[in-house]
């Protein structure tokens, strides 16, 4: 026996009477395991090209499946950040929703156990657990207490996330403008619906009839070039939040009770710029869908293709609730043929409906001209008492149904 | 010929025992859950890269961020491809990471002589969460202000420190532009140079270390 030999036998003797095995691997149990691992290599795989060519398999297969992601599931639309909107639900990131979850076990004063002692705690030991965990042994089977307690914290955080995605309510569907040419459109409906009855389906002004307060003022157009050259979109956008209360415009950011989202806004603010400045080339897409349907001649007319658009543009603004329209409605189809004090103010076949006269400006017991201040064009009261006397239906085929 | 410059590159660079210590090494015959941890790699380095293309065209700032987002989305080409890729990696990278984690923990290779590589493990998982939560407010949408603003809220509530880490991380008592910029450094500069250093000296513990073998049962 050689001297280095003698003097590692009476370490590992003495090591041996200090820690029998239940404290940290004393050195020979260490010097065992090293052995050990150096057969387990031995008789082991070349990292290249054995092992990384089942990495790279991997890492393919997770590229391969992230494409598919993005491209058939992609990212879901929101509408953007708005601070005023507080009715909306907020979500983490589903990895974090366990702790979110688990938060609501701890209420009111104890809810610092929850968000400052329990994720510490955790986190302490996760850093901590090799000093923690003595135990030489590592299958498994002979780890009962560490392998049980893991198990149960991760069968307890997938509860937890399962738990909370059930409990928390869906939000309500937002759509959202993705394409320049989608906000447009969406600007073009929300102009209709909050714009027109004081500044006129294509912003042309004049005297306002029929708003309450607003009554006999008269507006200059906001379509002008002077208008569009002048006013950023910053300030156009402005305008619309903030209103104009010395000139008597109200509010519309929902920030200032109003019923726009910053999100509405910008659609509003784009279609004014798309559709009225000069210089703004309006895109193809949106063209299509903001023109008004024209009927081709022999083509009869129904409610989806060609009257509810120009109804959306021109009518709606005034006729939905809070407005002063003797209750005529006309959001929708059934809205428009049964709602109303007078009603019904269309009848189908018959052009002395209400409707159909004070379209053409007719003074009667229902109320004067319609739309108050500018009458609609020619040819599309036309195309509405074409409708009515094709029996007024509601889509292509078949007559209304009542 | 090839070997006359790898030998002339070798002699000036080591690179042959570069080559050696990390490719040219034998290792115990192991499973494919020992994959998740090169995974987890190269979820980063996809990361990485879908990050910086995306950082071409987004706007740190509550002004602009939901538009440029939105621009990345349908004026780029193949911007909603990055960051379709950017977004799912994050899940990814998270599921994949914890997986890996519990794949150490259940084989006890945590255990001498790797305590040191678990703990820098630890550093790294930590790490990739918050790139998960600042990276969720960058969008500026609706899901991110409002996660944003109960995340943020949630570390007020530590007892003594709260209202200052709050602070911290809001850069004042609201939500805004300071809390928008502050998130964005966190989430490209100071995380991933954490995380990258820190992946550094992972895996020169692992190829240190060499990966530890399949526990046998008696083991
Ligand atoms: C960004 C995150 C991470 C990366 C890129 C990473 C990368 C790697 C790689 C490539 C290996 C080689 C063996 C294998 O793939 O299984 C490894 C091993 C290891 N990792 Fe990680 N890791 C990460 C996170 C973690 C975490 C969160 C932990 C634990 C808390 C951890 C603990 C370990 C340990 C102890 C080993 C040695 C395992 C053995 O020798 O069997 N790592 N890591």
């Amino acid at each position: 026996m050689s001297e280095l030999e003698t003097d590692q036998t009476l370490q590992i003797n003495v090591t041996r009477k200090r820690s029998p095995g239940t404290t940290a691997m004393n050195e020979e149990e260490k010097r065992e395991y090293q052995e050990k691992y150096r057969l387990a290599k031995l008789h082991g795989e070349k990292f290249f090209p054995d092992t990384i060519y089942k990495d790279v398999l991997i890492s393919f297969a997770l590229f391969l499946l992230l494409i598919g992601l993005a491209t058939f599931i992609g990212v879901a639309p929101e509408p953007k950040a708005d601070p005023s909107d507080t009715s909306y639900i907020p979500r983490p990131e589903w990895y974090f929703l366990f702790l979110f979850e688990l938060l609501k076990f701890f209420p009111g004063s104890l809810e610092w156990v929850g968000t400052a002692v329990l994720p510490g705690l955790a986190v302490a030991l996760l850093f901590l657990l090799p000093f923690i965990d003595r135990n030489p042994k590592r299958h498994w089977k002979n780890r009962r207490f560490a392998a049980g307690l893991m198990s149960a914290i991760v069968i307890g955080m997938v509860a937890l996330t399962i738990r909370a995605v059930v409990t928390t309510p869906p939000q309500a569907e937002a759509t959202v403008a993705g394409t320049l040419a989608e906000q447009i459109v969406a600007g073009q409906d929300l102009y209709a619906v909050h714009c027109v009855e004081c500044h006129g389906a294509d912003g042309e002004g004049g005297k306002i009839q029929g708003v309450q307060g607003l009554e006999g003022v008269t507006l200059k157009p906001i379509n002008s070039q002077d208008e569009m050259y002048t006013r950023s979109d910053e300030t156009l956008y402005a305008v619309i939040e903030l209103g104009q209360q010395t000139l008597g415009m109200p509010p519309f950011g929902r920030a200032y009770s109003g019923e726009l989202s910053p999100g509405d806004i910008e659609s509003i603010v784009a279609f004014m710029r798309y559709t009225w400045d000069d210089r703004a080339e309006m895109p193809k897409a949106a063209e299509q869908a903001s023109t008004l349907p024209v009927l081709k001649p022999g083509e009869t007319p129904d409610y989806a293709t060609h009257i509810e658009p120009v109804v959306k543009r021109y009518c709606v603004s005034c006729h939905r609730p809070g407005k002063e329209n003797n209750n005529y409605l006309m959001r929708t189809y059934d809205e428009v043929m049964n709602s109303g004090d007078h009603k019904p103010n269309i009848v189908p076949g018959n052009l002395q409906s209400n409707l159909i006269r004070m379209l053409r400006r007719e003074e009667i017991e229902a109320g004067g001209p319609m739309p108050p201040s500018k009458p609609l064009k020619p040819e599309l009261i036309e195309m509405i008492e074409r409708w009515v006397i094709a029996g007024a239906p509601e889509k292509a085929s078949g007559p209304a149904t009542k | 010929m090839a070997s006359k410059w790898i030998s002339r590159l070798d002699e000036r660079t080591g690179i042959v025992g570069v080559y050696k210590t990390v490719f040219d090494r034998k290792i115990p015959k192991v499973n494919w859950w020992f994959t998740l941890g090169s995974a987890s790699l190269f979820l980063f380095s996809v990361q990485v890269v879908t990050g910086i293309l995306l950082s071409v065209y987004y706007v740190p700032s509550p002004d602009h961020a939901y538009d440029s987002v939105q621009y990345i989305m349908t004026g780029v080409q193949f911007g909603w491809l990055i960051r379709g890729i950017h977004h799912w990696a994050a899940s990814l990278m998270v599921l994949v990471v914890f997986l890996h984690m519990l794949r150490v923990f259940f084989y006890g290779a945590y255990k001498y002589p790797r305590e040191i590589t678990w703990v820098t493990g630890v550093v790294l998982l930590l790490a990739t969460l918050g790139m998960g939560f600042t990276g969720y407010l960058l969008p500026w949408n609706q899901k991110a202000y409002w996660a944003t603003t109960v995340g943020t809220s949630i570390a007020g509530t530590v007892p003594g420190i709260g209202d200052f880490i709050l602070r911290a991380l809001r850069g004042g008592t609201d939500l805004s532009a300071v809390t928008l910029t502050r998130f964005f450094a966190a989430h490209v500069w100071m995380l991933p140079l954490v995380i990258l250093t820190v992946i550094g000296i992972h895996l020169y513990l692992v190829i240190r270390n060499g990966i530890s073998a399949v526990p046998k049962d008696h083991e």
